[in-house]
C-alpha cells in the first residue's frame, strides 16, 4: 500500500469512524467498544461497516445462545431462593412451620418445594417428637448454609447475561434444574459481533492520529467568523447509497390522459363531457341504438338502484327520437320499427360509452358546424373484471361535422390518427358495424413494437341519429380509440388492472416520461 | 359478436373452388366484417368472428359463401330462390296474439342430413335465437321431422296446467307448468312466458304436440335425427320481420345444400301469408347518392356492377334487397354495401380542410393547476375506479348504488374519494412512510329523486406524527395558489376525531373538510399509523 493512499484515506474518514478506529487496537467486542467510544450501538455498527468495506476492519458476527434471569430469576438474587430463606429460618433453632412461612415469607407451595429441596440434599430432617409440624437443620445443612445454596451462589455470584459457552459444567445442571422453576431463566439466542483491526487499518490509524483535525460540515458560524479558511474538508465517500425520499409524483395513466388532451386540443378538437350517471336516452336511444339492443341489457350496463328515472330530459327532443326509431323520422329511413318507450329512455344508467358526450353535444345549442369535439371520459361496463377487463375504464372519442365530408375524409382522420398515436403509415382500414353509423370502418395501424393493432373504430353518424339532434342532416364522422393499449404498452404494463393500481411501491417508482 | 365454425372443406364446397385460408382470411376482413378466430389444419375447423350484429345471414358458412361468390364475381346479383307451393297449412289461433302473435314455416326435401348438416343447423339455430332473436324472446325457431307430422298444424296458445307431452332430454309426460319450473330449458327461457296466462302450443292435425315454443320440443315429433330427409321448419315470435327473416335465411341456406323448399300457408285470422316471403324490397339508388356519402364518382354501370357484387339486383336506380337481408333501413345501409364491394383498401383517403381552434373544458386548466400544486407539496397521485364497494361510502351523503351490481367491490358510485385513499393506507402498511397520497377525481351523491356528480380532491398524510397542524399547512398553500380566502370552523364529520375536525368555509360556503382520521375508521381499515386528511368539492371552490 503506498504511503499516500492511506493518507487519502486518512483524510476522508468520516467522524464516526476516525471515533471508532482507535478503540479497535484493544478491543474486539461491539459492546465493550460501544462502552468506550461512549456512542450509540447503531453508530458504532455503522463505522465498522464502513471500516470494513474500506478493508479497515473486520467484522464478524457470531450467533450465541445466552441466558438471562427472569423475573423470579431477579426477585431470588433480591430475596434469595425460597429454600435458601427456609434453611436460615431455621438456622438458630428448629421452627414449627408456621413460623418458618411467616418469617421466610413463603408461599404453601413454596413451603412444599422447599423441603423436597432441602430434605434431598439432608440439609434439614423433621422434629419427630414435636406436637406441630417442627423443622431442624443439619450438620451438613449447616455447611451449605455457610458457603450458600449452589443455586444461589449461581444466581447471585454470575453477571447475567452470560453466555452458554461461558458456563462450567456443573453451572449449566444447575440452569438445567433451574429452567424447571418458573421464570428463573430465559433463554434467548442472540448475535454477537466483535470487530478485528486490519494491517491496513493500523496504517491508516496512524496516518489519522497525524492528520489536522477535518471538518464534516461547513456551518453558519464558521462563515460568520471565518474560521472556514483554516478548515480541512472531510472527502466524502460519493458512491455511498443516499437513503431514499418520496417526492410528489403524478399518476402516470392519468398523466398519460393529460398529454392524449393536449395533442387532440392542439390537432384543433374541443373537449366536450357529460355525467357518468346517464340515461338511456343520451347513451342510446339519441345513438339511435335500439332499445332492443343487446347492449341494452342488464347484463352489459350497470343500472342505477335510486332513482331510476332521469326527470330532466327534453321532452321535444324524446319525441323526435322516438319518431327516427319508430319509423326513421323522414330522413328516408324505415327506421328500427318497434314501439319506442318512454319509460325505457329515461332509464338512468352508468354511462357505458362516451358517445353519450357526442349525443349531449350534437343536440346542444353551442354546436359549431364546423367543428371538431372529443371527450376522455369515465365508462362503466358489466364485464368479468381480469387482465383485460375493468368495470370502469376510459374512453376516447369524438366527432367531426363539416358540409361535405364523407367517407374518404374519415379515412383520412383514421389515418391521422395513426400518425399521431402509433408513428406509422402502415395502415389497413376495413368495414366495421356500430349501429349508430353508417358507413363504418375500423383502423389497424402497425405500431413499431406491438405489431398490428386495432386502433381506432369510426364511422358517419345515420342521418336517423343526426337529423333529430341537430334539425337537419349533416355528415358526422365518429370516431374513438382504443387507448388502454397503447397506455400500456406506454407504461409497460400487461395487465389492465394495474392502471389504477393502489400499490404504492408501483407507483412511486412507476416513470412519468 | 357472434362467432361460428365449421369445417373449411365445407365452405369451399358451398364456395364451389378451392381457396386459401389467408385469401380466405383476407375477404373476410375487406367485405365481410369478420374475422379468423382460429383454423385447426388437423381438424379443418374454422372460427369466424361476425362483427356485424345486424347481419346474422352471415352467421353461417353458406352465408358467408354467398357473400364470397359475388365478391369473387362467380354469382352477379341476387341468387334466386326456388319455392315449390305447397298444401302445407298453419292455421293459427287468436289465442296466440298477446304471448306470441307470429310464425313462419316451410318444409325442406330431398337431401340426407348428416351429423356435419345437423350441427350447422343447430348451430346457425342457437347463434340466430341467442342474438338476433333476442334470447328467444324476439324469434325461436323449432324443426320437426317431417314424416312424423300430419298437416295442418295447429299454433294456439293454452291453459298450461292442461297441455301435456313429453318433452325433449325427458322421458315422461308434463304440463307446460312442469316444463317451466323442471326442465333446464323451462328454467333457462320461463322468464319470456312471465305474466301470460296462456301459453304457445303448436300441434299436429291428430293433437300431437310439436312443441312450446319458445320453449322446448316435443321428444317424439320434434327432433331431426341424422338420416331423415325431410323436415319442417318454423320460427315463432313477437316480430312478424323478425320471423320471416329467419324463415328467408334457413331456407336460401337450406336450398344453398342442394333441398327443395316448400312453402306453407300461415292462415292469421282474416288474411293468409305464405312463407317464406321472397318479394325483395327496392331502395332508390343514385350516383350522387353514392358519391355524397363515399366520395366515391361512379357512372351507372359501375354503381350497378358494384351493387351486384354485393348481391343486389339493380334495374332503373332501384336496389333490390336480398329477401335474406332485413339491416337495410336507410339508402346509407346499400350505400356502404357499394363502398365495401367497392374495396376500403382501394379508396383514396382525404384530409379535412375546415378549421377549428382546439380547447380542453373549462374545468380542465384549473384542476391541472392544483395538481400540480398537490404534487410540488409532496403528495403522490392516486388514480382509482369510480366504482366502489357500497360498503365503504361515507356517510351521511346519499349514496348512487347500483342495482345490478356484478360484486360488491364494484357496487357503487364513490360520494367521497377519501375511502380510497385509506384503501390505499390499508394495502401498504409496510411500504416506508411517511405517505402524502391525494387524488382528484369525480364523486357524486342522490339528494332525494336527484342525483349530482363533481369534482373532489382528497389528500392524505400517514406518518407517526401526522396530524390537523400538518394538514392546515397544506390547506393554507393550496388555497392560497386557488387565490381563495378561508376559515375553518369546527365541524362534526364520521372520519374525523371529535374537535380535531373542521370545515373549510370559503365565502361563507362549506367547501370542504378538514381534521385528524379517527383511530375507529383507521383501525377499521386495518391501517396502523396516525394519519389526517382533508377533502375539497373542486366545483365549488372553483365554481366549476
Amino acid at each position: 500500500m503506498i504511503a499516500g493512499k492511506t493518507a487519502e484515506m486518512a483524510a476522508s474518514l468520516h467522524r464516526l469512524e476516525r471515533a471508532v478506529l482507535p478503540h479497535l487496537s484493544k478491543l474486539s467486542s461491539v459492546k465493550d467498544i460501544v462502552a468506550a467510544a461512549r456512542m450509540q450501538e447503531v453508530e458504532v455498527l455503522r463505522a465498522l461497516q464502513w471500516l470494513q468495506n474500506k478493508g479497515l476492519a473486520k467484522l464478524t458476527e457470531k450467533i450465541e445462545e445466552i441466558i438471562r434471569l427472569g423475573e423470579n430469576g431477579k426477585n431470588y438474587v433480591k430475596l434469595l431462593l425460597p429454600e435458601a430463606r427456609f434453611l436460615n429460618s431455621i438456622a438458630n433453632k428448629p421452627q414449627t412451620l408456621a413460623v418458618i412461612k411467616k418469617a421466610a415469607n413463603l408461599s404453601d407451595e413454596e413451603i412444599g418445594a422447599s423441603i423436597g429441596a432441602l430434605m434431598r440434599v439432608k440439609a434439614i430432617e423433621p422434629v419427630a417428637a414435636a406436637a406441630e409440624k417442627t423443622f431442624k437443620i443439619t450438620e451438613s445443612g449447616r455447611q451449605i448454609a455457610k458457603a450458600g445454596l449452589r443455586a444461589q451462589r449461581f444466581l447471585s455470584g454470575r453477571n447475567f447475561p452470560v453466555g452458554i459457552n461461558d458456563l462450567s459444567d456443573e453451572e449449566k445442571n444447575i440452569v438445567a434444574e433451574l429452567k424447571k422453576r418458573k421464570d428463573v431463566i430465559e433463554e434467548e439466542v442472540v448475535k454477537k459481533r466483535t470487530a478485528a483491526i486490519t494491517e491496513l487499518g493500523k496504517e491508516v490509524l496512524k496516518k489519522a492520529s497525524t492528520a489536522t483535525e477535518t471538518v464534516d460540515r461547513l456551518t453558519p458560524e464558521m462563515l460568520v467568523t471565518g474560521k472556514w479558511k483554516s478548515a480541512e474538508f472531510r472527502s466524502y465517500n460519493l458512491t455511498a447509497a443516499a437513503p431514499r425520499v418520496f417526492f410528489g409524483k403524478p399518476q402516470p395513466y392519468r398523466e398519460f390522459l393529460e398529454e392524449i388532451r393536449e395533442k387532440f386540443v392542439s390537432m384543433g378538437f374541443e373537449e366536450m363531457t357529460g355525467p357518468i350517471v346517464e340515461s338511456e336516452f343520451w347513451n342510446m336511444d339519441a345513438l339511435f341504438m335500439p332499445q332492443f339492443h343487446s347492449a341494452r341489457d342488464i347484463h352489459d350496463a350497470y343500472y342505477i338502484k335510486e332513482p331510476k328515472y332521469a326527470t330532466d330530459l327534453p321532452r321535444q327532443l324524446v319525441k323526435k327520437v322516438k319518431t327516427a326509431h319508430e319509423n326513421g323520422f323522414g330522413t328516408g329511413s324505415k327506421g328500427w320499427r318497434y314501439e319506442f318507450s318512454e319509460e325505457k329512455t329515461s332509464r338512468l344508467l352508468m354511462r357505458s360509452q362516451t358517445t353519450a358526450c357526442s349525443s349531449r353535444k350534437l343536440a346542444s345549442e353551442d354546436l359549431k358546424i364546423p367543428g371538431k369535439y372529443f371527450a376522455i371520459g369515465r365508462c362503466f361496463r358489466y364485464d368479468v373484471i381480469d387482465v383485460k377487463h375493468l368495470a370502469d375504464f376510459n374512453q376516447v372519442e369524438g366527432i367531426v361535422l363539416e358540409e361535405g365530408v364523407n367517407l374518404r375524409h374519415m379515412i383520412g382522420l383514421l389515418k391521422l390518427f395513426a400518425r399521431e398515436f402509433c408513428n406509422t403509415d402502415k395502415v389497413k382500414v376495413v368495414p366495421s358495424y356500430f349501429p349508430f353509423t353508417e358507413p363504418s370502418a375500423a383502423l389497424y395501424a402497425k405500431h413499431p413494437e406491438l405489431g398490428w393493432m386495432e386502433l381506432a373504430g369510426a364511422g358517419i353518424f345515420r342521418p336517423e341519429m343526426v337529423k333529430p339532434l341537430i334539425g337537419k342532416q349533416v355528415p358526422v364522422i365518429a370516431w374513438g380509440i382504443g387507448i388502454d393499449r397503447i397506455a400500456m404498452f406506454k407504461l409497460g404494463l400487461n395487465d389492465i388492472r394495474e392502471l389504477f393500481s393502489h400499490d404504492l411501491n408501483f407507483l412511486r417508482s412507476s416513470k412519468v416520461v | 359478436m357472434p362467432t361460428i365454425s365449421f369445417l373449411f372443406k365445407d365452405f369451399q364446397q358451398l364456395l364451389g373452388k378451392r381457396m386459401p385460408v389467408e385469401e380466405f382470411e383476407n375477404i373476410l376482413l375487406l367485405y365481410a366484417k369478420a374475422e379468423v378466430e382460429s383454423y385447426d389444419k388437423r381438424t379443418d375447423e374454422i372460427a369466424v368472428k361476425l362483427d356485424d350484429t345486424n347481419l346474422p345471414y352471415l352467421w353461417c358458412p353458406e352465408g358467408l359463401a354467398r357473400l364470397f361468390k359475388g365478391i369473387l364475381g362467380q354469382q352477379k346479383g341476387m341468387p334466386k330462390l326456388k319455392v315449390s307451393n305447397s298444401r302445407y297449412k298453419i292455421l293459427v289461433e287468436d289465442s296466440v296474439r298477446n304471448v306470441r302473435p307470429y310464425i313462419t314455416a316451410f318444409v325442406a326435401k330431398g337431401k340426407r342430413i348428416d351429423d356435419y348438416t345437423l350441427k350447422q343447423l343447430v348451430q346457425m339455430q342457437e347463434k340466430f335465437c341467442e342474438s338476433y332473436g333476442r334470447r328467444r324472446q324476439k324469434v325461436s325457431i323449432g324443426m320437426y321431422a317431417y314424416k312424423k307430422i300430419t298437416f295442418p298444424v295447429h299454433y294456439k296458445a293454452v291453459d298450461p296446467a292442461s297441455a301435456r307431452f313429453v318433452p325433449l332430454d325427458f322421458n315422461k309426460e308434463m304440463n307446460l307448468n312442469q316444463i317451466l319450473q323442471q326442465h333446464p330449458k323451462g328454467q333457462q327461457y320461463s322468464w319470456i312466458l312471465k305474466g301470460f296466462s296462456a301459453y304457445p302450443l303448436l300441434l299436429d292435425d291428430k293433437g300431437e304436440a310439436l312443441s312450446f315454443p319458445p320453449i322446448i320440443n316435443s321428444s317424439s315429433t320434434g327432433r331431426l335425427e341424422i338420416g331423415d330427409n325431410e323436415l319442417l321448419f318454423e320460427a315463432t315470435g313477437t316480430d312478424e320481420e323478425s320471423v320471416n327473416l329467419a324463415a328467408s335465411i334457413f331456407a336460401q341456406n337450406l336450398a344453398d345444400r342442394g333441398f327443395e323448399i316448400f312453402s306453407a300457408t300461415i292462415a292469421y285470422k282474416g288474411r293468409n301469408v305464405i312463407t317464406p316471403l321472397l318479394k325483395p324490397e327496392k331502395v332508390k339508388i343514385t350516383p350522387e347518392m353514392v358519391e355524397q356519402g363515399t366520395g366515391l364518382k361512379l357512372n351507372n354501370p359501375q354503381l350497378k356492377q358494384l351493387l351486384e357484387r354485393a348481391g343486389y339486383d339493380f334495374v332503373g336506380s332501384y336496389a333490390s334487397v336480398p329477401h335474406y337481408r332485413a339491416d337495410i333501413m336507410h339508402p346509407v345501409d346499400v350505400i356502404e354495401d357499394v363502398a365495401i364491394a367497392y374495396g376500403y383498401d382501394k379508396i383514396a383517403d382525404e384530409p379535412l380542410s375546415s378549421y377549428t381552434i382546439g380547447m380542453p373544458v373549462d374545468s380542465a386548466p384549473a384542476i391541472n393547476l392544483l395538481r400540480k400544486t398537490i404534487i410540488g407539496m409532496g403528495f403522490q397521485e392516486i388514480f382509482s375506479h369510480i366504482l366502489t364497494d357500497k360498503n365503504s361510502l361515507i356517510t351521511g351523503v346519499g349514496a348512487v348504488e347500483l342495482e345490478n351490481f356484478m360484486s360488491e367491490t364494484y357496487s357503487a358510485v364513490r360520494n367521497s374519494v377519501l375511502p380510497q385513499l385509506l384503501d390505499v393506507l390499508a394495502k401498504n402498511k409496510h411500504v416506508d412512510y411517511p405517505q402524502k397520497i391525494f387524488e382528484e377525481g369525480i364523486v357524486a351523491a342522490r339528494e332525494g329523486s336527484r342525483i349530482s356528480e363533481w369534482h373532489s380532491v382528497a389528500f392524505i398524510t400517514a406518518h407517526s406524527k401526522a396530524d390537523f397542524t400538518e394538514m392546515k399547512q397544506y390547506v393554507t398553500a393550496l388555497l392560497a395558489a386557488a387565490a381563495a380566502k378561508f376559515e375553518i370552523l369546527p365541524a362534526e364529520h364520521p372520519a374525523f376525531i371529535k374537535g380535531r375536525a373542521g370545515s373549510i368555509v370559503v365565502n361563507k360556503r362549506s367547501v370542504g373538510i378538514i381534521g385528524e382520521i379517527s383511530p375507529s375508521v383507521l383501525s377499521k381499515w386495518g391501517i396502523e399509523t396516525p394519519a389526517a386528511a382533508l377533502e375539497i368539492n373542486l366545483n365549488l371552490l372553483l365554481s366549476l
